[in-house]
């Protein structure tokens, strides 16, 4: 009997979909466009533009593509298997963009003070003999997860905020994050660059101490949209739509998880719980998970255009990058009107 | 009567012999072309760069010296990884090859460790055995046991039986049947199963070296990866295969020199 009623109403939805489902109705007028992004709290702008229609309102039809490791991310672009791609940016993605393979067209998130994104972490053993500010990180064997990624970049930021030599720290690549959080507990390393759900895990865990958030100690631009100079070539309209919509997402994001009340603590802002459901469905995770570390987001998805060529600069300076990366070549601010922090000459 | 017919010889063919000059002028052939088609401009750059390219990158590793410190550091793990890991797996092999007691218990443990993939077991090796070499060698000697054991015992297994109960009959003491039917009649099958784990070995480099290395063929093979340098990636992977060139023709030579008895 059940089962049949739900059978029936199954069927009801089934035809009930393409009549009700407004994408259905103007299918063919859609352009279809594919975003390669981590089902990450940070993708946050594409599902909320998705969900509440703002691709559809550009005539975009978008299909997420889904990976689990941001260097996955530019290579898809490059090989076009995604049309846009959005993540963070790390050296491999420079070594793609200096090739004339990738082009920033719109920023992401950005790691901004009074956001606890990423953690600078010490163990307790660590704790015990001595390593209580970052200044401290001089000299000891600190856990990331590859070299050329995002942590890699974190840590030399606070090498130059606190003026030691970034040779002298020990970078121990671990490749993944469990492996990181086990070095961590087993005292194999003494520090740890590491996302704020697991900060706090291995705060209860295993008495870990948090040092400083890289968002307070050292902020920039963690993320950004990006695609492929040929479809910036060949599809400038496309392009032009996308981050339309993409924009739209970031402000409706900003302005529900950004907010701060008078005293600076986070707020509440239009259409929190709506969205914060939208974004929980979308990255499969706990919705008081994801609350927890909700990334600033700049409104108008603007890119601190000074700081990208801070990267390359980094980047090259590490020995990271192979030939000469222009950082002015591979941005192009045409796309979103503010961009800031431009370098002039 | 019917009337004779000549029958033409059918023989020959099915013997496939080497020629070592069309070896080289097949390899010569394809990175010719390979190379061509890069200059070319047919295959982009970044999608596969062409063998000149590949062959600068690796000169860049011979003079900074960074070639040697990578080999160094890997060849000690492989050595040691799979000295452990065959030396255990032998013993473990030969006794499943030659003990009921072993044998039971032996053969499923056996199969339900031996898929157990091993990069999943990277958190925990590391909450074992820390993030130091100790880790990386067990890696690798996991990696190496299983199929030495699997590789050891089919071997005894194969051994004729009537030769064993010949040497019993005779009045041979087991030892001595061990030593002198046993292991010389199982010796070729288990050089093969070196051979397969020598690559094995070699192949797990890249997964030990994901545990924090500074220094290795497979660090190094892993970090371009993530750096997006294909050239430099396609020089680790050279290196790796004339290791894998280099090994097989050791085991090659052991092979003759200890089976020269045949």
């Amino acid at each position: 009997m059940r089962r049949r009623h739900l059978l029936r109403s199954a069927t009801a939805a089934a035809i009930a979909a393409p009549v009700l489902g407004p994408s259905r109705g103007r299918a063919q007028a859609l352009e279809k466009v594919s975003i390669g992004v981590l089902k990450l709290a940070s993708s946050g702008p594409l599902f909320i533009a998705m969900a509440r229609g703002h691709f559809r309102a550009q005539g975009l039809e978008v299909e997420p593509k889904y990976f689990t490791a941001a260097a996955q991310v530019p290579v898809a672009v490059t090989s076009g298997d995604a049309d846009f791609g959005v993540t963070g940016l790390t050296a491999g993605f420079y070594n793609l963009a200096g090739r004339g393979a990738l082009k920033m067209i719109a920023g992401q998130s950005r790691e901004e003070p009074g956001f606890q994104l990423n953690a600078y972490m010490a163990t307790a053993k660590a704790w015990e003999e001595g390593l209580r500010d970052l200044k401290a990180y001089a000299g000891k064997r600190i856990a990331i997860t590859t070299t050329g990624s995002t942590f890699h970049y974190s840590l030399g930021l606070l090498a130059r905020k606190y003026g030691f030599d970034m040779a002298s720290v020990t970078m121990v690549g671990l490749q993944q994050l469990p492996a990181m959080a086990a070095a961590f507990k087993g005292n194999q390393v003494e520090g740890i660059v590491i996302p704020v759900t697991l900060a706090r895990q291995l705060e209860a865990e295993a008495g870990g101490r948090i040092l400083g958030w890289v968002g307070d100690e050292t902020p920039w631009q963690l993320g950004a949209l990006f695609t492929s100079p040929k479809a910036i070539d060949q599809r400038r309209a496309t392009v032009e739509k996308f981050t339309r919509a993409w924009a739209m997402g970031c402000a409706d994001y900003h302005a529900a998880f950004n907010a701060r009340d008078a005293q600076g603590r986070p707020a509440k802002g239009p259409g929190y719980d709506e969205l914060l459901d939208v974004l929980a469905k979308a990255v499969e995770q706990p919705a008081a998970r994801v609350a927890d570390g909700l990334p600033f987001v700049d409104p108008q998805a603007r890119l601190d255009v000074g700081d990208i060529h801070s990267q390359v600069a980094f980047w090259s300076a590490e020995k990271q990058l192979r030939g000469e990366v222009d950082a002015k070549a591979i941005v192009d601010t045409s796309f979103v009107a503010g961009h800031f922090n431009i370098p002039r000459g | 009567m019917t009337p004779e017919r000549p029958v033409p010889f059918r023989g020959g063919g099915f013997a496939p012999r080497r020629r070592r000059f069309v070896a080289l002028a097949a390899f010569a052939v394809l990175l010719g072309a390979w190379e061509l088609a890069g200059r070319g401009g047919w295959i982009s750059p970044i999608f596969l760069p062409r063998p000149g390219t590949i062959l600068g990158a690796l000169g860049d590793l011979v003079r900074s010296g960074a070639l040697a410190e990578h080999l160094g550091a890997s060849l000690f793990r492989i050595a040691a990884g799979w000295t452990l890991g065959s030396a255990l797996g032998f013993a473990a092999g030969l006794a499943i090859g030659l003990f009921s007691l072993a044998r039971s218990a032996g053969i499923p443990i056996v199969s339900a460790l031996f898929p157990i993939p091993k990069i999943a077991l990277l958190p925990l090796m590391i909450l074992w055995l820390g993030i130091g070499e100790a880790s990386k060698v067990a890696t690798i000697a996991l990696g190496v046991f299983f199929p030495t054991v699997i590789a050891v015992y089919a071997a005894v297994d194969a051994v004729p039986r009537n030769l064993i109960r010949m040497a019993q009959s005779f009045g041979v003491p087991p030892a001595a049947i061990l030593r002198k039917v046993v292991l010389p009649g199982a010796w070729p099958a288990i050089l093969s199963g070196f051979r397969i784990t020598a690559s094995i070995a070699l192949i797990l480099v890249v997964s030990a070296e994901m545990i924090g290395a500074q220094r290795g063929i497979g660090q190094f093979v892993l970090q371009a990866g993530n750096l997006m340098i294909p050239e430099d990636l396609l020089a680790g992977i050279v290196v790796l295969s004339a290791l894998g060139l280099g090994i097989g023709a050791l085991i090659g030579t052991i092979e003759r020199a200890t089976t020269r008895w045949r």
